[in-house]
């Protein structure tokens, strides 16, 4: 019950009731991520007279956080790429590392070493002078 | 004179003055590139034009001569308009690198972009671009910046005398450079770093190290020589990052040498951060030591020394108000036996005149004939030579050498390497004679190399004749200068640290040896005495040392310098000393407690106080205390000989003449780089 009500009024945790009414209605399936996230877009290329483009959207599978896109559909939902990288695969270089998300705020989160929040001890400093030894 | 109306208002301006100077003179703002007070115009920026009734179209203010009756506006429509065209075509062929350029955020075509430019760009084609020039270790180029207003081929052409730098190739193609892609022959070369009004020209050892607006900028003067040229340290944190120059008309213009810009590195290099007392035993060492072990040993080697067997020598970067409280500690041991003149002068110093710059620096414009004696300018006081060179281009200059030749930047007769020259000249059977005769203001220049050992009483006497022999000395006039070329010497001297030689203090009787900063001593001399050594860098004089006293550098303390002109400068603390090290006079409070003595004062301003009741000049800062002229009369007779000069025995060479130059690295790479140069050139 609970979550019911949350899934009415929240948006942050998992998508509204709102969206998926929305998706059921209009929405098409393009693909999926290797996260499980599913990527719509609109079925009717509806008012594109006025200048507006296809309606591109997508429903998370779980956290809701937006790092979790990859690049590739990054660039299509953005309207970067017209093909979705279902039909367009993107090609991916040997230097590429698979995508992350941001680890800001999490426990992941990047400290240099020394930092009090990574528990490290600060090195103590040497000095910035070179001292004279006989 | 000329009158002028400049958007306005009336102004009215010298003859010869440019219409730009007239627009400053009424408080219009004109932005330039190419225009520089201190170079010859050039006019091919065209960032200045405004707009002048009658004239067809809009002129370039900085090369036009102001004239009677003119009309001037700059503020219309049209010099908006032509401002921006120009700034336009600039931008044309300037790169978009603001982030990664090292003059970003004190660039001129930065701020006046902003300004005056249009602020949108309609360029759409291919940019220019430009191979990188190699100038030597001190400068960076990033020729595509380059905006070609010429300051850089116009400074070195005028100021530094070097003929390496100019112009290739025309329109698009032109490109500034070092006809043989080496560093420029000048020890002036740092300052096209400063004039470059675009980061075509930036400093290669500050590269990428620091952005301006971080830095804490403070103004001091510079101890590298004894002309006390001032400058702005920027630091940042407890490290200085660069060394700018600071405008004084009476010193150094708006340039600094080459030596004093670059040895900042040197500052944070071969430090004394602790004190050190040498263990005893026979393989004696020197071990860090707290400062109370220092003293305590100290202390131990007092014990039963006489009264007149301490002794002290002052080093070249000693400030006044530690030599001053070292004399008075010494005074209050019952010893007067301290010495400043560790490079054996022997000069007069009967009188202020005897041993300072009479004529100025800023004087030498005024000049009409020179004879230098003994010195080396360009090696001895860099500054004072551009002053010369700046007055031989004016023409109708006469200028002597006796001494060793020497490469001063410009033309100088060579009278030979013998006192009998200056004999011939003094008698006025010599062909420069007529010279001196026809001279209304003639002078004088004694370097430290003629002064030296036992002549020094002689040739001073000489030259004294012959200042009084062609009339050198008037009522406005003083033409008899003796070039000092350390920092602390003028300032020494004036307070009478002199005990007949730097033998004569270290002589049998003296035990225990004070070395304030001194490194230039005979260790043979120093054999079985007690050695104290302050200073701030580890060097000779600190290796010969039985206990050391770290002290602070002269960007780490408040302190008075006296410069070769006598003009009283202080310096302003711009970091802190490292470590255990502590500003020099405090050190000899300490002592004094140590030895058991009262020396009067307990802080800077009761030790300021105390030095002004004893000599009252060095409580007037940068003041010339006019021209003294009379007061001193020697009868020595000067003997023949050979001359030298002592730009010719720093250890190491011009860039080496004191231990923060010879700890820094980046005057460690010059010194090679003209090494290099110089085998290439013999090389063929
Ligand atoms: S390098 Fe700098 S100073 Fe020299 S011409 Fe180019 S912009 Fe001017
Ligand atoms: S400042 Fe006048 S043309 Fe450059």
């Amino acid at each position: 019950m609970f979550k019911f009500i949350k899934r009415i009024f929240i948006w942050w945790e998992v998508s509204t009731l709102g969206t998926q009414w929305h998706t059921f209605l209009h929405g098409e399936k393009v693909g999926s991520d290797d996260e499980g996230n599913l990527y719509y877009k609109g079925k009717k290329k509806a008012p594109l007279s006025a200048g507006m483009p296809e309606r591109r959207w997508v429903v998370y599978n779980g956290d809701m956080d937006a790092t979790r896109i990859p690049a590739e559909w990054h660039a299509w939902l953005h309207h970067t790429s017209d093909l979705p990288p279902s039909e367009a695969p993107l090609e991916t270089k040997a230097f590429e590392t698979p995508h992350e998300t941001n680890k800001t705020g999490s426990k992941e989160a990047y400290f240099p070493a020394g930092s009090p929040m990574s528990g490290g001890k600060r090195a103590s400093a040497t000095g910035d002078y070179e001292a004279w030894r006989p | 004179m000329a009158t002028l109306t400049i958007d306005g208002i009336e102004v009215t301006v010298e003859a010869g003055a440019t219409v730009l100077q007239a627009c400053e003179q009424a408080g219009a703002e004109i932005p330039r590139f190419c225009y520089h007070e201190r170079l010859s115009i050039a006019g091919n920026c065209r960032m200045c034009l405004v707009e002048l009734e009658k004239a067809p179209k809009p002129i370039a203010s900085c090369a036009m001569p102001a004239g009677d009756g003119m009309v001037v506006h700059t503020k219309t429509e049209t010099v908006k308009k032509a401002r921006e065209g120009v700034m336009e075509f600039l931008l044309i062929n300037h790169p978009l690198d603001c982030p990664i350029c090292d003059q970003g955020g004190e660039c001129d075509l930065q701020d006046q972009a902003v300004g005056y430019g249009r602020g949108l760009s309609r360029y759409d084609e291919g940019k220019r671009a430009v191979k990188d020039k190699n100038m030597g270790p001190l400068i960076s180029t990033t020729m595509t910046r380059c905006i070609h207003c010429m300051r850089c081929v116009r400074f070195a052409t005028e100021v530094a005398g070097a003929d390496e730098l100019g112009a290739l190739g025309r329109g698009e193609g032109s490109e500034v450079t070092t006809y043989l892609e080496g560093s420029l022959n000048s020890e002036m070369s740092g300052n096209v770093i400063d004039l470059c009004p675009v980061g075509a020209l930036t400093s290669k050892p500050y590269a990428f190290t620091a952005r301006s607006w971080e830095l804490k900028k403070t103004e001091t003067i510079d101890v590298m020589d004894a002309v006390g040229s001032n400058i702005r340290v920027d630091s940042r944190g407890n490290q200085i990052m660069r060394i700018l120059p600071r405008l004084n008309e009476g010193i150094n213009e708006e340039w600094i040498s080459d030596k004093t810009r670059f040895h900042y590195d040197g500052l944070l290099k071969n430090r004394l951060d602790t004190a050190f007392v040498k263990s005893s035993g026979k393989n004696a060492k020197l071990k860090p030591a707290s400062w109370q072990d220092a003293f305590k040993a100290i202390k131990k080697a007092a014990k039963g020394v006489k009264a007149d067997a301490y002794g002290a020598l002052i080093g070249d970067l000693a400030d006044v108000e530690a030599m001053f409280a070292l004399k008075t500690l010494l005074g209050q041991l019952g010893s007067k036996s301290i010495e400043c003149r560790l490079d054996g002068s022997t000069g007069q110093t009967s009188a202020r005149s005897s041993y300072i710059f009479n004529t100025s620096i800023g004087g030498i414009e005024h000049a009409d004939a020179c004879l230098l004696v003994g010195c080396n300018p360009r090696e001895e006081a860099t500054l004072i030579n551009s002053r010369l060179r700046k007055r031989v281009r004016v023409g109708g200059f006469a200028i002597a050498n006796v001494g060793p030749k020497a490469d001063l930047g410009y033309p100088v007769e060579e009278l030979g390497n013998d006192f009998n020259h200056l004999a011939q000249v003094t008698v006025g059977t010599h062909k420069f004679a007529k010279a001196l005769k026809a001279a209304k203001n003639p002078m004088v220049i004694i370097g430290q190399g003629a002064l030296k050992g036992k002549n020094g009483a002689g040739v001073m006497a000489s030259c004294l004749e012959l200042a009084e022999k062609y009339g050198m000395v008037s009522e406005d006039w003083n033409g008899l200068n003796v070039l000092q070329h350390a920092a602390s010497r003028v300032g020494a001297l004036d307070m009478g640290l002199m005990a007949g030689g730097v033998d004569k203090v270290l002589g049998d009787k003296t035990e225990i040896v004070f070395l304030l900063g001194a490194d230039d001593v005979d260790a043979d001399k120093l054999k079985g005495k007690f050695v104290i050594y302050m200073g701030s860098h580890g060097d000779a004089g600190a290796s010969l040392a039985d206990v050391i006293l770290p002290t602070a550098a002269y960007t780490e303390k408040q302190a008075t310098y006296v410069n070769v002109e006598g003009r009283v400068q202080r310096t302003v603390q711009a970091t802190f000393p490292p470590g255990e090290a502590r500003e020099d006079w405090t050190v000899v409070r300490a002592l004094a407690d140590v030895f058991g003595v009262d020396v009067g004062f307990n802080n800077m301003g009761e030790l300021r106080a105390k030095l002004y009741e004893a000599y009252p000049h060095f409580a007037d800062e940068d003041v010339l205390d006019g021209h003294d002229t009379k007061g001193f009369a020697t009868k020595t007779v000067m003997k023949m000989g050979k001359v030298t000069s002592i730009a010719a025995e720093f250890a190491g060479g011009y860039y080496m003449s004191n231990p923060i130059a010879r700890s820094s690295n980046i005057l460690a790479e010059v010194v090679a780089n003209i090494a290099e140069q110089q085998g290439s050139k013999a090389h063929g």
